[in-house]
């Protein structure tokens, strides 16, 4: 990959001497343009940096309603911040569905060893889905309605989860996604050679 | 993120109850933000000899996209103006 790096780096700056010749018509191709205005830091709010409709004909807004300003939405009689959290931890080799109130203690916990699913069948989407379904139906028999989706890692059950949920029953208000992304942090292990 | 506020950041609330949509919207956000490829380069440790040639490799493809993209707009468009025009 190294060789052909070099041979791309020659093939490159040729095509850039010719280019430079010519005179720039343009100011800035399109590709530029876009990646400048999406390559914005995750902790701000994300219709700041993809510059989305925030406001469709029914004031629907993709934002959530924070705590502090005052929004009507209701789901269920609860504010935003009062709904109770599904978190859904979908790991390359499994799926975890735990759902929690908004304070933070446990309701349901399931997962797809719970279900009966043994080894590689856990990293599935169709276990996520019923592990998914399982939760949902604990939740209803719990009097939980609305819920908000928590989701953690890249796995195969990442939006099998949370579509068993809501073929159980359960409504989804938002989704979050919280996978890890460390600043350069612990060191992972090594790369696999295959 | 226990410092900060939670449920503002990479967060998509569901519009009607199409869980898909809000899904896919998600993942665009994502992806364009640079979360998701983040994460699978991370999974497993890269070298600073192997960072060093991606990052050089990814500089090149990105001149030669440019280029590229530049040169096919300009020839797709039909109407120019006249490059000859006063010889």
């Amino acid at each position: 990959m190294y060789k052909s790096n070099c041979k791309l780096v020659s093939s490159v700056s040729n095509i850039f001497l010719q280019c430079a010749a010519s005179p720039n018509s343009n100011g800035s191709p399109l590709g530029l343009q876009r990646a400048l205005c999406s390559s914005d830091v995750r902790f701000e709010p994300n219709a700041a940096s993809t510059a989305e409709p925030a406001r469709t004909s029914k004031d629907f807004s993709h934002i959530p309603p924070l705590p502090g300003e005052d929004s009507s939405l209701r789901w269920g009689g609860k504010k935003f911040e009062e709904l109770p959290i599904a978190h859904i931890k979908a790991t390359y080799n499994n799926t975890h569905i735990q759902l929690t109130d908004s304070a933070g203690q446990s309701l349901i916990r399931t997962s797809c060893g719970t279900e009966g699913f043994k080894n590689i069948k856990k990293s599935t989407p169709i276990a996520a889905q019923t592990a998914g379904i399982a939760a949902a139906a604990k939740a209803t028999a719990k009097g939980v309605t609305f819920v908000r989706v928590l989701v953690k890692g890249l796995g195969p059950g990442r939006l099998s989860a949370i579509k068993g949920l809501t073929t159980g029953g359960l409504e989804v208000v938002s989704i979050t996604d919280n996978t890890p992304v460390p600043h350069n942090g612990c060191r992972p292990r090594k790369a696999r050679r295959m | 993120m226990a410092k900060h506020l939670r449920f503002l950041a990479r967060t998509v609330m569901v519009q009607d109850g199409n869980v898909d949509t809000a899904y896919k919207t998600l993942n665009r956000l994502l992806t364009q933000d640079g979360i998701i490829e983040t994460v699978k380069r991370k999974r497993y440790y890269e070298k600073p000899c192997r960072e060093r040639q991606r990052k050089n490799f990814e500089n090149c493809k990105r001149i030669y996209n440019t280029e590229m993209a530049r040169k096919i707009a300009f020839i797709s468009r039909t109407n120019r103006e006249d490059p000859w025009l006063g010889c």
